[in-house]
């Protein structure tokens, strides 16, 4: 009778009870099946797909790292193949350049022996002709003297002459 | 105007032999409105999350870790999660629609004189006691899972000893205190809040009632957070090795 008395003072009614569990169950159902479940999924899977982004990034980062160091490499390479490669050029050009003039300058030396020794002997032709030829005219002169009548008083001239010169 | 508080819900209306109390209304009209709001999100979830969708994430995912950090186990956390955090939503809304201005005035004849359409469902003691029920069959059940049903009834019944027989005794009535401290923890603090806000409203209408208001409010969230951790400290509890 007590137990009843306290019951009904609490307003505790078993079909109430009942109603209130089964609410509850319910409520507790569509949430799990309508809420949490495919919220924590959601959420875990964009969780996975930023963890994914973050190593993929990551990854880019790094792949880029080395790419660039790759790619110093290539032109400190680069730029020491060009400056060996500007260096035996410029080499072979001085070289080159040494070798052209110091022909050049043995060509011109070996033309102007060649033109000394031609004048050399031109000169020398030309003396002899000239001196072939002045004896001609001495011969002729002489002649053309002896020819005419020598006196004793041109023979004198002639000798005083020749002796003065 | 007479102050009326009764210990007891309202009865609305009868549906053949079945009476419907004030709180039984409100907790379906409670449980509506939560099972509102999970479909829409359930309709709408984005990569990108909109307000709603953001409050209900960092709720969810909060309180997810908070219950993983105490079982320490994400098996555990994987049973317990459901059942904790809609104890803790349902009591938190439950408590938190009390303070919807103007709803304490609407009120219902039910053939005897007008009753209130409202009240805070957690103010009827049936309501607090089937949640602990609830409560108390989930450690049972975590500690008949772990431990296997006659470890479970050798924890209460023990001969090894008249000292372990004792303890045995008082493991028991432990278990018949936790429904009662649990229930009367939380019927307690919502039922002392409405009692007092009514009182106040009663003696003194303006401005005096708003601090109690806003105490009431913290002890809405408070007791419905103490109410579900309380259930996973108890069931994780149980569900350890002996």
């Amino acid at each position: 009778m007590r137990r009843m008395e306290l019951l009904q003072a609490f307003g505790l009614n078993i079909k109430i009870l009942i109603a209130q569990l089964i609410n509850f169950a319910i409520l507790l159902l569509i949430l799990y099946k309508f809420g949490y479940r495919p919220i924590l999924k959601f959420l875990e899977d964009r969780k996975n797909t930023i963890e994914q982004g973050v190593i993929d990034a990551k990854k880019a980062v790094e792949k880029l790292e080395e790419i660039s160091k790759k790619e110093k490499e290539i032109i400190i390479k680069a730029k020491k193949e060009a400056k060996l490669i500007l260096q035996t050029s410029r080499e072979q050009g001085e070289k080159r350049h040494k070798e052209i003039v110091d022909k050049a300058k043995y060509d011109i030396g070996q033309i102007i022996n060649q033109k000394k020794a031609k004048m050399q002997i031109e000169k020398a032709a030309t003396l002899k002709e000239i001196k072939k030829e002045v004896a001609d005219l001495v011969i002729a002169t002489v002649e053309k003297i002896l020819v005419e009548k020598v006196d004793a008083k041109k023979d004198n001239e002639i000798i005083r002459k020749i002796i003065t010169n | 105007m007479e102050l009326s508080i009764s210990l007891a819900p309202d009865i609305l209306f009868n549906i053949g032999s079945m009476p419907i109390t004030n709180t039984l209304f409100w907790s379906f009209f409670v449980s509506l409105f939560l099972i509102v709001i999970t479909l829409i999100i359930n309709r709408s979830l984005k990569s990108v999350p909109g307000t709603l969708q953001n409050i209900v994430e960092i709720l969810i995912e909060g309180s997810y870790l908070f219950v993983q950090t105490i079982t320490g186990s994400n098996k555990k956390t994987k049973y317990l999660f459901p059942l904790v955090f809609t104890m803790f939503i349902f009591i938190a809304i439950a408590n938190i629609f009390v303070f919807i201005p103007g709803q304490s005035a609407i009120t219902l004849d039910n053939g005897e004189g007008s009753v209130p359409l409202f009240r805070a469902v957690m103010s009827d003691y049936g309501m607090v006691f089937i949640l602990t029920i609830i409560s108390i069959i989930a450690m049972q059940v975590a500690a008949i899972a772990t431990n296997g049903p006659f470890k479970y009834i050798g924890k209460f019944l023990n001969f090894k000893g008249p000292l372990e027989f004792f303890l045995g005794l008082m493991d028991f009535i432990g278990e018949l205190a936790k429904i009662l401290s649990l229930s009367f923890r939380l019927f307690g603090n919502i039922f002392a809040g409405e009692t007092l806000t009514a009182v106040l409203l009663f003696l003194l209408p303006f401005i005096a009632p708003l601090p109690f208001m806003f105490l009431g409010i913290l002890t809405a969230i408070v007791q419905a957070f103490v109410f579900a951790t309380l259930t996973l400290v108890f069931v994780t509890m149980a569900s350890e090795k002996v």
